[in-house]
């Protein structure tokens, strides 16, 4: 009996111990907490977000996944660059184009530029921060009308309004929004400037002008001269107007280097430099040094690196686009890009340069393009903003009237070797042609661009200037004619898996196949004038 | 919903209270004692209660054993602690029998105590098998399988990771070890790969209490580069010291382990540890050497040279090849020892032990150094009544440089490549060039950022995986009655991991800067566990008898660490201090690792119904609240298993041959957890202190995976237990897979989640055993166990018209890891040829062959079949043990042979230069010519290489092989010292009967979900022979 009771009074305060401690933590509540331990503390909730501090990433991610988005595509089909490594037998350099590295031109520009603006706008800055808005605007429109001028058609206006489809607006409609977003970004800036004189709240997010405004106005000016000199073959009446729009601009166009629009490197090495110099996958395309040995041209050596493999030792040979390339060790001694003094890893990744907006002016002359001025002057001031831009020795380059392109020998391949395609000489002459005027300007312009790659690609698709050497080997399945050579790149596998009917439709605006043999809407194929 | 929430936490409270409970119960101890004794004293000349514990020979107690004085009716059986209590008469004779064991008589005396040591009546041991929670039950209760193996198996030949010691003894157990060295990790599947993106691999679980078994910071590759960050550092697992396990069940199937909830799904492996024995002191010394090498090499050309006096590759003139795998390649050393102490009388019990294991691997600077201290402390109070159990364990791991798997930091690449006909002598003897700088301190010749100088590798890209690991258990248990406790448990159980690598200035620019580079991480991985359960027995049932139990657990998990590299590398060279690292401008180069922490709040019960000893019922349930499910509509699920089972043997007459028949079947439902976070993503601070937005789309709507699985089988014994045969069919079906999709990225979100899919897997084991002979002087048993498991993806997320998964992606290689609607886990999708109907390869002009687009299916890593046989000898004090573990099925592929093919540098390639070309069975796919010979340079640099033709190097994964061997002999011994010595030859790994890759296809590169059958440069398995001492004082 007494043993029970035993047994039943500790029973009974073990469990009012229990109870008690229980009681403690019952109040507390047991799942009360859940929330905050499913929140996890080392991030930044959307509450807590400070919009200013999306602007560095913004603008750094506008060369994201950069090898593959566009160093082993459009540099390499530009005439720039050419990697050395045989990645695969068939892919971009040769004309077979691989899904996973193309996709990450169009991919990304979304994940990391369209959905961040979107997040922007929703956190109320296009009435609360008007001058940071016209900053989103301009990174947006570069940004996008990269990808457009790859792919086509692209979902623009309707970006982040589905979680299931995403249309895609005409190229057209694509310009036209382009235009008018750099109406409201440069107004925007404008009013802010008149109204904060000297002001440069954005100093410390800005990784390309340092904060002043007054030179985004300059570059969104310069971006629209550029943008309407693309639809010139098949929307005259919109270029001439919007090219004369940036051209009266009241703000002005990008004139000397200080105007450059550069991004500062924020990841310790620029992408050029970790892709030449650390992973030898870049160099000197056979173009590129053909036409800088033939012009005898000062920027050559800030340029490029001369060859150390023995066959060419000491020369700017570069890698003829497409060559058949064995093991990689065949041609990584070949010229490269100067990564000892030029492209060094801090060196600011170039958007547009000054050197662009006089040449674009110099075309717009050509095209009696209101504002514009003498197509000789711009020209040359272009050549001269150029040598300014890259610290040479301008000379007497100008007044030379007997240099071309050079020859393409390859010592180790003779299949890789080319004829000079082109003869245009560097001396302004009045009396050419306005085609030979055009192949002028252009060829300069393309050796001012250097590396952009991107921009000169699109600008060799709309004119067929500077003359390119051909690739090689064309492994495209008869896809991309190689003379005609590359006209876009194709619309990511993952959009027909996710977002199917709108590519589709893409397809039937883009108005041929979806293969790199199309062409874009304002690459049509006449004569320049 | 918020009742049994309360519940939850009320008992889920008592657990937390465990230690302030428990000095109240010393105070009680005060009530009880003399009374009681004095009232006993009393009753001397009438019948009187007897009381005592029946124990296995191992010292456990055990549950339900029958008691009854001969001759007579009046009988009871041991309660949960193993525990009578009968009035008997002195002289009366008590008989104590129990199913497995040789029943014992005890005759009554002047004592009130009687305990009692049963033996096994055979050689299985597994007729008390502990389950779930860490409770003992009699075999032929149980409505599941599951597979007991004892200490002794797990230390007879050891592996420097002592689950590897389970490869071929266990039906329906799949292991891989990861081919990282000395203390790498392995994976462990049970009936298959289940989960997309969730873990594969079982609960581990220790005396009761579910441990953690993550590897440090570097967690698992999944990359074929591989990288500075992604070197295996090791599991959970192989912390433990073989030599404190007492024994391992393996629960394999759902309802074994549903009272486990959401973290069953994958089966549960129980790990039960020694304890101090009553009545016995003791001191055991194991001692173990063991000696390893590479088990294989790759084949080698040795008549052609470099193409030129600079290129990487040997597609060159004729030149002498030399064996340069020999000057690198070591023998490993594996050098463990262990002494452990128990004493103890009937009120406390100590076991105190040590162990001390180093090993070296066969890649020269590979080593593991592991010191293990364990305190356990058992002991009773309050008239036995009051249990408490503690233990401290203390593990201190250090591993240098785990061999990095794939193409980048790994030392293979560069020894494999290497030109033939070149002399690498001078790279071993000089790998650093003093008198450079920067990049050009490394003395190679070739220039790639997939191979440097082997022995640069080794020794200035070293690497250091620290661990600290605490494990501290706890647990009262209180007995009210004969028919009910109370047990109250906690544990903590804390790991610290530093993960160092040090990049000196040299190494290649690509992998790192000129400076050199510096990279440290460190973690901080904390779980802490709380449990109650409360067990009962209905008591003064004879026919239909009822005992079960009702729990809570709280179990919380943290990591929490910092980690340091990347940046602009090192201000001054080769000094590796935080410090002295660089960044650019504003930049960063320290990060704070997203922190994980998440709760799990269970409740659970369990009913056992028994009728007359030969039907017995179970059924379980289980209700978990998981913090990961926060933010969404419903945050608790419950687990359900019924499970029947029959004892045939007790109703049916059966063939006199038939000493045993059960028959059993199974339901479970049961969870797999899922990630932290998903249903609130945040956004991150990159390195320059700038927001990135996140682009995860919040899946609001996260539910746990579930698995529905049932089973049936039998059991069965013939010739008085000589042969026994178990055999199960199983099918299980997870559903809610947590899915990661990748919708548009035009809608603003690169990454979802959703839950979907279906993956089945049905299969059947056997297990087989037979003591053949057995007389006083011989004895031989042999066993079989084998198991087939058909995994098919029923689903993936057809709902949102998705087929396939990705599991590991093929970051320009040939290779993929894809999960695919109708295809099954694991599956390899590589580059594939073009052929005509005829089954030709389309050739172009150059004989290179035409290929497919994109990825294609090429084959299935997983064994079709797996066999195990293991065989005992005893001969008077010699003892001879055999296993011999076959995979049968399933191909693997390899790249190390297409870069190698590429490069010239393999046997084929030179065989096939000498015979003047590849042999192909192909065609010309312009002109239609028949082709039979191809340029061996043009053929095997087209087929080739990483981005090559995956398609040509898929190779049967079907191995068989001598997986254990021992010889040992046990001095006959009548020292009072020594109480046994026993020496034995022991060897893991020594022969494969059949083996048709070019490496051991049971390697793994990852024990993660993908990078599954797939070889990139991996380190050889290894063949290891040594000695094992065992002295008992």
């Amino acid at each position: 009996m007494k043993r029970y009771n035993q047994n039943n009074r500790s029973k009974t305060l073990f469990l009012r111990l229990s109870g008690f401690v229980l009681a403690a933590i019952v109040l507390a509540g047991c799942t009360k907490d859940f929330k905050k331990y499913n929140t996890d503390q080392t991030g930044i909730s959307n509450a807590n977000l400070d919009i200013t501090s999306v602007f560095k990433p913004l603008q750094h991610e506008l060369f994201h996944n950069y090898q593959t988005a566009q160093n082993l595509s459009a540099d390499g089909f530009s005439g720039y660059m050419m990697s050395p490594t045989p990645f695969k037998a068939a892919y971009d350099l040769n004309y077979f184009l691989i899904d996973g590295w193309d996709s990450n031109g169009f991919n990304d520009m979304y994940t990391y530029i369209m959905a961040p603006v979107n997040k922007i706008a929703a956190s109320g800055a296009r009435t609360a921060h008007p001058d940071l808005w016209a900053v989103a605007l301009i990174v947006k429109v570069e940004a996008m009308h990269r990808v457009t001028d790859k792919f086509g058609p692209i979902p623009y206006s309707k970006v982040g309004t589905s979680l299931v489809s995403t249309p895609y607006d005409s190229q057209h409609s694509v310009y036209n929004q382009f235009f008018l977003q750099l109406d409201t970004a440069v107004n925007n800036l404008q009013a802010f400037v008149a109204a904060n004189p000297g002001k440069t709240p954005f100093q410390n997010y800005d990784l390309i002008f340092n904060g002043d405004y007054t030179k985004w106005i300059k570059f969104a000016n310069s971006l629209r001269l550029r943008l309407a000199m693309h639809i010139v073959k098949i929307d005259p009446a919109t270029a001439k107007l919007q090219g004369e729009k940036a051209l009266s601009a009241p703000g002005g166009l990008m004139s000397t280097p200080a105007d450059d629009a550069a991004i500062m490197v924020t990841g310790g090495t620029s992408d050029l430099y970790m892709i030449t110099h650390d992973w030898g996958d870049n160099r000197l395309n056979a173009t590129m040094g053909s036409y800088l040995v033939g012009y005898k041209d000062p920027r050559t050596s800030i340029y490029a690196q001369p060859a150390a493999d023995p066959a060419v030792a000491g020369t700017y040979t570069g890698i003829r686009i497409g060559a058949a390339l064995a093991s990689k060790n065949d041609y990584e001694d070949y010229a490269s890009l100067n990564t000892n003094t030029t492209f060094i890893p801090t060196k600011p990744e170039q958007l547009m340069c000054a050197a662009e907006s006089w040449f674009l002016k110099a075309e717009a002359a050509l095209r009696g393009w209101a504002g514009a001025g003498d197509a000789q002057a711009n020209y040359e001031q272009g050549v001269k903003v150029s040598m300014q831009q890259w610290g040479a020795n301008i000379g007497l380059y100008l007044s030379d009237a007997v240099s071309t392109q050079a020859p393409y020998v390859d010592p180790k391949n003779s299949a890789n070797n080319s004829p000079a395609v082109s003869s245009i000489t560097i001396k302004w002459d009045p009396n050419a042609s306005n085609e030979q005027k055009l192949e002028r300007i252009m060829t300069q312009k393309w050796l001012a661009m250097f590396p952009e790659g991107q921009e000169a690609w699109t600008e060799f698709r709309r004119t067929g200037y500077p003359k390119l050497f051909t690739v090689v080997n064309n492994k495209s399945n008869g896809t991309i004619d190689t003379q005609i050579q590359i006209r876009r790149l194709n619309y990511p596998q993952n959009e027909y898996s996710t977002n199917g009917t709108a590519v589709r439709a893409a397809v039937q605006l883009l108005g041929g196949p979806d293969n790199a043999g199309t062409r874009l809407w304002w690459d049509v194929n006449k004569g320049n004038f | 919903m918020r009742k049994p929430l309360q519940l939850s936490c009320f008992l889920v409270c008592i657990a937390a209270s465990t230690y302030a409970a428990s000095p109240v119960m010393t105070v009680n101890g005060n009530w009880s004692g003399s009374p009681v004794i004095a009232g006993k004293q009393q009753l001397k000349t009438i019948q009187r209660p007897v009381k005592g514990t029946v124990r296995d020979s191992n010292g456990a107690t055990l549950i339900g054993v029958s008691v009854r004085v001969k001759g007579t009716t009046n009988g009871t059986q041991t309660d949960v602690n193993g525990q009578f209590t009968l009035n008997c008469n002195t002289g009366d004779v008590l008989v104590f029998s129990y199913i497995g064991y040789s029943s014992q008589e005890a005759t009554v005396g002047t004592a009130e105590t009687i305990n009692i040591t049963l033996t096994p009546s055979n050689d299985q041991l597994q007729q008390v098998v502990v389950t779930a929670l860490g409770i003992r039950r009699s075999e032929k209760s149980l409505t599941y399988s599951a597979q007991q193996i004892n200490g002794d198996e797990l230390t007879r030949a050891k592996s420097d990771n002592l689950i590897n010691n389970l490869s071929g003894k266990v039906a329906g157990l799949t292991i891989a070890p990861s081919a990282s060295g000395v203390g790498g990790s392995a994976k462990v599947v049970l009936r298959g790969n289940k989960s997309f993106s969730g873990t594969n691999q079982p609960l581990y679980v220790v005396d009761g209490i579910p441990m953690t078994n993550g590897s440090n910071s570097n967690g698992q590759p999944n990359s074929p580069y591989g990288g500075s960050t992604s070197v295996d550092g090791g599991d959970g697992i192989s912390n433990l010291n073989p030599d404190d396990v007492e024994s391992i069940s393996v629960l394999k199937g759902a309802a074994a382990s549903a009272l486990y909830g959401s973290q069953g799904a994958n089966g549960v492996i129980l790990i039960t540890t020694k304890k101090g024995k009553a009545g016995k002191a003791q001191i055991t010394f194991n001692s173990s050497a063991m000696a390893s090498g590479v088990a294989y090499k790759p084949e080698f050309q040795n008549s052609y040279g470099r193409t030129t006096a600079k290129s990487n590759d040997s597609w060159g003139t004729s030149a002498a090849g030399q064996d340069n795998l020999g000057q690198f390649f070591q023998t490993g050393y594996n050098w463990t020892n262990s002494i452990n102490l128990s004493a103890g009388s009937e009120l406390a019990q100590t076991y105190v032990s040590y162990a001390n294991t180093h090993a070296t691997g066969v890649e020269p600077g590979n080593k593991l150094d592991r010191n293990n201290f364990n305190l356990r402390e058992t002991a009773k109070f309050l008239d036995q009544k009051l249990t408490v159990d503690g233990s401290i364990n203390y593990i201190n791991q250090q591993i240098d440089n785990s061999p990095a798997l794939g193409l980048y930091f790994n030392p293979l690449t560069g020894l494999y490549l290497f030109p033939r006909g070149a002399d690498i002598t001078q790279y071993k003897n000089q790998y650093l060039l003093g008198d450079q700088t920067g990049y050009a301190r490394q003395n190679w010749d070739v220039s790639e950022d997939i191979q440097q100088n082997p022995w640069w590798v080794v020794n200035r890209n070293p690497n250091y995986s620290i661990r600290n690991r605490v494990l501290m258990n706890g647990s009262v248990k209180y007995d009210f009655t004969d028919w009910l406790n109370l047990q109250v448990r906690g544990s903590l159980d804390r790991t610290a991991d530093s993960y160092e690598q040090d990049l000196y200035s040299g190494t290649q620019s690509t992998l790192s800067k000129a400076n050199g580079q510096f990279i440290l991480n460190n973690q901080v991985v904390e779980q802490k566990y709380g449990d109650a359960l409360l067990t009962f027995r209905v008591p003064n049932t004879t026919t239909v008898k009822v005992d079960g139990l009702v729990g809570a657990s709280i179990t919380d998990s943290r990591r929490t660490g910092t980690t340091l590299g990347g940046g602009q590398g090192l201000s001054t060279p080769d000094l590796f201090i935080a410090q002295n690292t660089i960044v650019s401008g504003t930049n960063s180069n320290a990060a704070t690792l997203a922190e994980n922490h998440s709760q799990l709040q269970s409740i659970y019960g369990n009913v056992n119904l028994s009728y007359n000893d030969w039907v017995f019922l179970n059924v379980t349930g289980r209700n978990d609240w998981s913090s990961n499910l926060a933010f969404t509509p419903n945050g608790s699920y419950f687990y359900p298993s019924a499970g029947l089972s029959v004892l045939l043997s007790h109703v049916v007459k059966l063939p006199s041959a038939i000493t045993y028949a059960k028959i059993r079947g199974n339901y479970a439902e049961v969870g797999n957890s899922v990630p932290q976070y998903v249903t609130n993503p945040v956004n991150y601070l990159d390195n320059t202190g700038s927001v990135v937005l996140s682009t995860v789309a919040p899946f609001g709507t996260l539910k746990p995976e579930k698995t529905k699985t049932w089973e049936i089988g039998a059991d069965l014994r013939f010739f008085n237990d000589d042969l026994s045969i178990s055999a199960n069919y199983y099918k299980s079906n997870t559903y809610n897979q947590f899915v990661q999709v990748a919708p548009s990225p035009t809608t603003g979100y690169s990454v979802g989640y959703v839950n979907a899919g279906n993956v089945q897997n049905s299969g059947f084991e056997f297990v087989v055993g037979y003591n053949v002979i057995h007389n006083s002087n011989f004895k031989w048993n042999t066993s079989f166990n084998g198991s087939r498991n058909v995994n098919k993806v029923i689903d993936v997320d057809s709902k949102d018209g998705i087929n396939q998964f990705t599991l590991t992606n093929n970051n320009n290689t040939n290779y993929k890891s894809i999960l695919a609607t109708g295809g099954s886990y694991g599956d390899i999708y590589g580059y594939t040829v073009k052929r005509d109907a005829q089954g030709r390869i389309l050739l172009n002009a150059d004989g290179s062959p035409q290929t497919n687009n994109g990825f294609n299916y090429i084959g299935n890593p997983n064994p079709k079949f797996q066999l195990g046989w293991a065989n005992s000898f005893n001969y008077k004090n010699f003892n001879l043990n055999l296993l011999v573990d076959g995979r049968f099925g399933g191909q693997v592929l390899s790249l190390t042979q297409a870069i190698m093919d590429q490069y010239g540098v393999s046997k084929v390639t030179g065989d096939a230069r000498a015979s003047g070309g590849a042999t192909v069975n192909g065609v010309n796919a312009t002109t239609g010519t028949p082709v039979t010979n191809v340029d061996a340079k043009t053929w095997y640099t087209s087929i080739g290489g990483r981005q090559g033709i995956s398609e040509m190097y898929m190779y049967s994964a079907t191995t068989v092989r001598l997986r254990e061997a021992s010889l040992g002999y046990t001095f006959p011994l009548n020292s009072k010292g020594v109480k046994s010595l026993r020496l034995a030859v022991v060897g893991r790994n020594l022969l494969y009967f059949y083996k048709k890759a070019p490496y051991d296809p049971e390697m793994t590169m990852s024990t993660g979900n993908g990078l599954s059958g797939v070889d990139i440069f991996t380190q050889p398995a290894t063949r290891n022979i040594g000695l094992n001492l065992n002295v008992t004082f």
